[in-house]
């Protein structure tokens, strides 16, 4: 709107001018893009001291008349660096420019796909060019934002290569709920829904909604941080927005072809654990004596001192008593990803498109495990006429995942096996995981410890993932001040899955088979009714109102069978027992908003928006609380740099500051009355009933509510060499909804209460800086820091505290407490005297065990501080690129060091096997000081209680990550001219390369087994790999 | 013009804007009642008890104390004395959301549709039984207040003093078992149990009288003659079609089978006691070929059958017996007593015979003669077996031929009556466990595994949930102080020294 009202300045000035000029000189030319090679629509041509001026055409041309051959044109548009040319005797001026990233007149897609220029911001938005998601590419696109932007916090965690990340924007805003932010791709919100994770259980995360994206055709992501940012998406955007834009078309001569092939190499990350390799298979300090003992105690190391002498393993083979290597080497591969991108694109006046069409294979580190995604992408606009606009999104996605590795607890989850091996035992000789019969090879009588390579090749995990994303927008301009925009969109998809727990295995003998299906659908359109008009020539007015729709429904199917029949057969048909479900689930949204936006000279801007949201979620025949809330937004900007003469340092100075609310209904539908079932499939002919559900339904639920005030400053100095950013904010959710934990005697988990309270306060700092520019040299630098503080201050009445997952050792949990931070790790600690030593109990054979004390906090599983530092050096056509983060101040439960310390595997372990291990505290029986040696033989007795105490586990999840390395080398440009190659890139990239820092022994700080708010707790998820691999852009 | 007719489209979009709502939030798939029948079958069921709680509950923990069952590895706790939290407190953990939950939400539904009295009693009687279960267990239990979070709001119950529990469940089973006449109650076929035979749950409700009566005989012995006396007089179960017992099925899901053959399915490590087939050796039982095989072959010639001694490990068992290989024990017969379609006894007609023998050798009542009951316990014990199928049946010679060689002795009458008792709640171990407590037969040798937290003692309960902790603590502590450490030690109210 600005750029259409300087435009119209200038074309009322040229008229007015031209009239009365001498010694007209005509200029014409084109301009062009530097980067993409393409013309430049819209660019500005002006004869610098004057009003003259011009600007291009949709193919880039200009012609221009000036005074005479002393004028000197000024070529500049928005988001590329100006650049000045003398006419003389010149008539034709072709000019490239080139985009500068640092320019002021920043222009962001904002709320509902609103560019605007970033100084009318009230409230704090981040940009990040498609370029950082595309350099080193990641299966799961979103990834490639960790430690880049300040204020989000993206933990991708052990889910497997293409596993689901978490992203948090502020703090998580609700106790229980989704905290992810929401996705609008192309202005539609899609789906990030789960399609399953690990828990306690075990299981497997079945990847998320936005991994979808295909980061080869991100033109932008804004992070919309504020509820300010977010109040007109409603309440799905209580969380912040990710808003995605993709690649469109671009006005060109001909058909433009661009390429792009990234394939990444990834290593089981071998050095983070570091177990002992001294002591071998046994117990009680002696060699297993018999095959059957060597079976029974398959992943004890509580044995005898390796000493290369033949010992008999699982399977009756005697081995040499020594170190075999590290068995992550033995048995995971090298995984492999191929990322390849096609895209063609072209462009008239009257329409562009763009096609994209891309194939992602993700071989996991773990054996047989592996995702092949294919999307295809149509972006089309067309001018239907002079005043109706068009624009078109299709995505189609077809992603195919096999045997998604299982994490967590121990049932068909090789990295339980592979990670507790002792050292003498090498895991190959569990290769080949059958028997002759095809029933399990079992290395140990515990049947729920599964042989890997059964695990990794006989259990079958297989899921298919239909796609469709589409969305379509209308415009039509009204008058020049007045248009109606309607969008309408649509994100479906169907999961067909399949597992199978096979015939042969050791826990479940006749095996089992799963298969499923789930349907999603989401429809979302808005009709929008907008004005954007001048009210005096300082004050500018951009308004709208509008009304949405919201309708999602989602079904699962699944049937079930037990007990094959024919072994090998894997079908439902062919089993003796056979089970189905049906879940369904449907939910709608009504919401009518409007957003007013006032400025002044351009350097003053303030906008209220307000927007009121029915939910069905929380409607039911005779409910007399309210299933609606308004709620109201007010943010201003001054841009003091503007309005003021500043000293000559600071280049750009602006303050912003707001207010906003967001409500948001419950995220299930169905929770507001007890319902009754009909299950299973009767005893006896009889049927059975009962009680569906178990959580008690709350009739009066009404909608929360999120408040958020935020101030900032962004100033920039010395010619914008150096920039800061900082933002303040303080949000607090109150009315939450929220399952609080009862007591199991209670008959339910829990209980829905409506009055849960978290507040988050932080801090976000970004700097950036180019410390060095030369002609041909180049570094910039960027830090960013993020302090948040999250709080719970309410629940339920009786101030319950609930609980959000626990691991399955169970002695654990990451619970919400009442005036603790989010999530705590809640678990058994030591019991102490008032000097902190530790009592024990003395067993007749002498044996201190630790007592078991209560349950306390031990931690906070989400750490407040996180900093990334990138830096960029370029010089001519090389580049190169790293970027380093961190996380502090949290804490991780790590139940491998549990499960470590438990079979005798931790370097812990090591102190008193050869002489026994002096231990001191207090008697429990007598209350006295004491001092005792624990025999070597009954160490593993002295550990064994050790690993019941979750005190001992819970450790600083502090680290410091290598995490992205780049080489970069551009075809320049002179050699590319005589080819039909436009551009040519080379890279060689790096990501997960090592720590700086990790505070925790033997995991991955990040590797907590799913995605869900119980973060802190670590048990088995994959063990965390570096990736190296090389990627190659071309452009024809 | 233009503008009115959006403020008009507009204004429309508002009041449409939750329009229908209200329906679309009513679950289709779920109904917001169902028959109370439907209820009770899935509520014994539920009673009968899944997998987990089986597992861990009746066979890792009380199977293995009570010497039934041994097993090596070191996740059978029980053998060892182990304390493994999350299986000791594995009963409480699933049956108040199940069993639990569901029975009392049947009452408030009995209520609300003025049902008859029968009805209501078989679902008290019902209650008691499984509520019964739990505080033998864990002694202290959430009672008047649990399962009552939709029905009351009470989402913190109390606990309740096992004193107290014990006198309201008695009360219960004697209003109960006066509001039952004869003929089918209103639930017919839906009761699994009796098939809606109202003499049947009036004699289950007496004979659960008997034994809770019973457990009384250390902390109250009056009051338990005085319930004991009651019990008899109401009509106790008369043969082995009185039995209280699940029949399962093998499928098609988990709830239709046999939680404890659902443990066996799954879990090769448990052998037969050395202490169980001694007995059974020694009175050359006829159960013996039909309760225990060897695992190896599956032999059931008895020579061929020896018991794994309880706590110890693979080491241990060589050390002390030379023995290496766990095949050559016995086991649970497969897939006779172990199938997932077997029966699960909740009270049979043996016990109540065994009772009745021990309420005369004490009180001179049911009639006054010990040996009339003692032999029909043991004959109900071994007839009853046949429950297990044809395979299973013993021929009335065979039991003839037991007594003759071990009579009734009135010498050791309640160690002999008792130890019978334990042979004939073989896999009900919830039973087993609370009538040796009670009984203190038979005499079992404790074991020593290092490591055990009950300084070489038999566990006196099991262990509360640990979530209690963190979810309902001040409760958990009052019970706690009241009854004493929440251990394996500790006593529950009826189990004085």
């Amino acid at each position: 709107m600005y750029k259409k009202l300087r435009y119209f300045l200038m074309v009322a000035g040229v008229l007015l001018t031209s009239s009365i000029m001498a010694q007209n000189v005509t200029v014409s030319g084109t301009v062009t893009d530097g980067e993409s090679g393409a013309p430049l629509p819209g660019a500005n041509v002006i004869e610098k001291g004057t009003a003259n001026g011009t600007s291009t055409d949709f193919d880039g041309n200009y012609t221009i008349t000036v005074s005479g051959p002393s004028a000197i044109l000024e070529f500049s548009s928005l988001g590329f660096t100006s650049t000045e040319v003398a006419v003389g005797s010149q008539r034709t001026i072709n000019v490239t420019l080139n985009p500068d990233t640092e320019l002021l007149d920043e222009v962001v897609v904002t709320a509902l796909g609103i560019r605007k220029e970033t100084k009318a911001l009230g409230y704090s938005l981040t940009e990040v060019g498609g370029e950082e998601l595309a350099t080193i590419k990641q299966p799961n696109a979103i990834n490639a934002l960790q430690g880049k932007i300040a204020g989000v916090n993206i933990s991708q965690n052990a889910t497997g290569a293409a596993g689901s990340s978490r992203v948090i924007i502020r703090g998580s805003s609700s106790l229980t709920g989704n905290n992810q932010p929401l996705y609008v791709v192309d202005g539609i919100p899609i789906s990030n829904e789960n399609n399953g994770s690990a828990s306690l259980w075990g299981g497997n995360d079945g990847g998320d909604g936005v991994s979808s994206l295909n980061p080869d055709e991100i033109e932008s992501v804004s992070v919309l941080k504020g509820g300010a940012a977010s109040a007109l998406y409603g309440s799905r955007a209580a969380n912040g927005v990710i808003l995605v834009t993709t690649k469109a078309g671009q006005r060109r001569q001909g058909l433009g072809v661009e390429v792009s092939s990234q394939i990444t190499f990834n290593r089981v990350n071998t050095d983070i654990q570091d177990f002992q390799t001294e002591y071998g298979q046994g117990r009680f300090g002696r060699k297993p004596a018999n095959q059957e003992e060597a079976f029974d105690i398959g992943l004890s190391s509580w044995g005898a001192r390796l000493d290369g002498s033949p010992v008999v393993q699982w399977d009756g083979v005697e081995r040499p008593y020594s170190y075999v290597g590290s068995n992550l080497d033995h048995f995971y591969r090298t995984g492999t990803t191929f990322i390849n991108t096609v895209a063609l694109t072209s462009g008239s006046e009257q329409m562009n498109y763009r096609f994209a069409a891309s194939d992602l294979t993700a071989n996991d580190v773990v054996p047989n495990s592996k995702v092949n995604r294919k999307t295809f992408s149509l972006n089309a606009g067309a001018n239907l006429g002079e005043k109706l606009t068009s624009q078109v999104n299709v995505k189609y996605i077809l992603e195919e995942a096999n045997n998604r590795p299982r994490l967590s607890d121990a049932p068909g989850n090789p990295n339980f096996t592979v990670l507790n091996l002792p050292p003498n035992v090498d895991v190959r000789t569990m290769d080949p995981g059958t028997n002759p019969d095809g029933t399990e090879r079992q290395y140990s009588s515990n049947t729920f410890s599964q042989n890997p390579y059964f695990a990794a090749y006989n259990f079958r995990n297989e899921d298919v993932r239909n796609r469709l994303i589409a969305s379509t927008t209308l415009r039509y301009d009204i008058t020049d001040w007045l248009y109606l925009t309607g969008r309408a969109g649509i994100d479906h998809y169907t999961i067909r899955g399949t597992s199978v727990e096979p015939f042969g295995t050791a826990y479940r003998p006749l095996g089992a088979i799963n298969e499923n299906e789930t349907r999603y659908t989401q429809i979302d359109a808005d009709l929008i009714l907008g004005v954007e008009k001048d009210i005096t020539d300082k004050i500018g007015a951009v308004a709208f109102v509008g009304a949405n729709s919201n309708h999602i429904k989602d079904e699962f199917l699944g049937q079930r069978g037990e007990n094959f029949i024919v072994p090998g057969l894997e079908d439902v048909g062919n089993t003796q027992n056979q089970s189905r479900s049906r879940n369904f689930g449907e939910r709608k949204i009504g919401s009518v908003y409007g957003s007013l936006e006032l400025s002044y000279d351009n350097w003053a801007f303030i906008t209220f928006t307000g927007r009121n949201d029915w939910f069905s979620t929380l409607s039911f025949p005779g409910k007399e609380t309210p299933n609606d809330q308004f709620y109201p937004s007010a943010n201003a900007s001054l841009v003091l740099s503007d309005a003021l003469d500043l000293p000559e340092p600071i280049s750009f100075l602006k303050l912003r500051g707001g207010y906003s609310e967001v409500a948001g209904g419950a995220q299930e539908p169905y929770q507001l009355a007890l319902t009754y079932q009909i299950f299973g499939q009767g005893h006896l002919g009889q049927p059975l009933g009962g009680i569906n559900g178990n959580s008690v339904p709350n009739a009066n639920l009404v909608p929360f509510n999120k408040s958020e005030t935020e101030i900032g400053v962004d100033a920039r100095f010395f010619n914008n060499r150096l920039g800061i950013d900082i933002a303040y904010y303080t949000n607090k959710t109150t009315n939450d909804i929220v399952p609080v934990t009862t007591s199991v005697a209670s008959g339910y988990g829990s209980a829905l209460a409506n009055i849960g309270e978290v507040q988050n306060k932080g801090v976000e700092l970004l700097l950036t800086g180019t410390p060095i520019q030369t002609a041909d040299f180049r570094w910039n630098a960027s830090f960013n820091l993020t302090f948040n503080e999250g709080k719970v201050l309410a629940t339920n009445e009786e101030e319950g505290s609930i609980g959000l997952g626990e691991p399955r050792t169970r002695n654990v949990e990451i619970r919400q407490i009442v005036g603790e931070p989010y999530g705590v790790i809640y678990g058994v600690s030591y019991v102490r005297d008032d000097n902190g030593n530790i009592i024990y109990d003395i067993d007749s054979d002498g044996v201190p065990l630790a007592q078991i004390g209560e349950r306390k906090i031990l931690g906070e599983g989400v750490p407040p501080w996180i900093v990334g530092f990138s830096n960029t050096f370029t010089y001519k056509d090389f580049s190169l690129y790293f970027l380093i983060d961190g996380k502090f101040g949290g804490q991780i439960f790590s139940g491998t060091n549990t499960v470590a310390y438990g079979n005798g595997l931790h370097k812990a372990t090591l102190e008193g096997r050869e002489n026994g291990l002096t231990v001191s505290g207090i008697d429990g029986a007598t209350g006295q000081p004491f001092t005792t040696t624990v025999d070597p033989e009954n160490l593993q007795t002295y550990y064994g209680r050790i690993n019941d105490i979750a005190e001992q586990f819970v450790e600083d999840s502090d680290f410091i990550s290598f995490r992205q390395l780049s080489i970069g080398y551009s075809l320049p440009r002179n050699l590319l001219d005589r080819t039909f190659l436009q551009s040519v890139n080379v890279s060689l990239i790096g990501n997960n390369l090592f720590f700086l820092k990790r505070s925790v022994d033997n995991i991955d700080p990040e590797s907590a087994y799913n995605v869900s708010n119980a973060q802190g707790l670590e048990y088995y998820g994959v063990p965390s790999s570096r990736g190296y691999g090389i990627s190659l852009n071309a452009k024809f | 013009m233009k503008k009115s007719i959006y403020i008009l489209v507009f204004a429309f979009l508002l009041g449409a804007c939750d329009q229908g709502f209200e329906e679309l939030n009513v679950n289709p798939l779920k109904p917001s009642q169902v028959g109370v029948d439907t209820k009770l079958t899935a509520t014994l069921l539920h009673t009968s008890g899944g997998r987990y709680e089986n597992w861990r509950a009746n066979l890792i923990y009380q199977s293995t104390m009570m010497q039934h069952i041994a097993a090596l590895p070191g996740y059978w706790s029980g053998d060892k004395y182990l304390w493994n939290m999350g299986y000791a407190s594995s009963l409480m953990d699933r049956y108040y959301d199940s069993a639990v939950k569901s029975i009392e939400d049947m009452l408030v539904q009995l209520d609300e549709e003025g049902a008859p009295e029968e009805m209501k009693a078989i679902t008290r009687i019902l209650r008691v039984f499984i509520y019964s279960r739990l505080t033998d267990l864990y002694g202290d239990i959430p009672y008047s207040e649990a399962g009552k979070a939709v029905i009351a709001g009470i989402l913190k119950p109390k606990y309740d003093p096992q004193s107290e529990i014990y006198a309201d469940m008695l009360k219960e089973l004697e209003e109960s078992a006066a509001a039952l006449g004869s003929g089918t109650s209103g639930f017919g076929s839906a009761d699994i149990m009796f098939n809606g035979d109202q003499g049947k749950w009036k004699r289950f409700a007496n004979s659960l009288m008997l034994r809770l009566g019973f457990r009384l005989i250390k902390v109250d012995p009056a009051g338990a003659q005085s319930w004991v006396t009651k019990a008899i007089a109401g009509g106790v179960m008369e043969s082995n079609d009185d039995i209280a017992y699940i029949q399962h099925q093998l499928g098609p899901e988990g709830i239709n089978k046999n939680g404890n053959g659902e443990v066996f399915t799954a879990d090769g490590n448990p052998r037969m006691s050395k202490t169980f087939i001694d007995f059974l050796q020694a009175g050359n039982d006829p159960r013996l070929p039909i309760l225990a095989a060897r695992r190896g072959d599956g032999s059931t010639n008895p020579t061929d059958l020896i018991g794994l001694p309880n706590g110890l490990d693979s080491n241990l068992l060589m050390e002390s017996t030379g023995e290496e290989n766990t095949d050559n024990y016995a086991e649970p017969r497969r897939p006779l007593i172990t199938a997932e379609d077997t029966p699960m006894f909740f009270q049979t007609y043996a016990e109540v015979e065994f009772l009745l023998a021990e309420a005369a050798v004490r009180w001179g009542l049911a009639g006054g003669d010990p040996v009339l009951h003692y032999n029909a316990g043991v004959r109900a014990a071994m007839k009853m077996l046949e429950l297990y199928g044809p395979e299973a049946a013993i021929a009335d010679a065979d039991i003839d031929a037991y007594l003759a060689a071990n009579p009734f002795d009135a010498a050791n009458a309640l160690e002999q009556i008792n130890t019978q008792y334990w042979a004939a709640t073989f896999l009900n171990e919830y039973e087993a466990f609370a009538n040796w407590r009670r009984s203190g037969f038979p005499v079992l040798i404790p074991v020593n595994y290092p490591g055990n937290v009950t300084n070489g003692t038999i566990p006196r309960r099991l262990t509360y949930s640990t979530s209690e902790q963190s979810n309902n603590l001040e409760n958990y502590n009052e019970a706690v102080s009241r009854q004493g450490p929440d251990a394996l030690t500790t006593r529950v109210w009826w189990d004085v020294e």
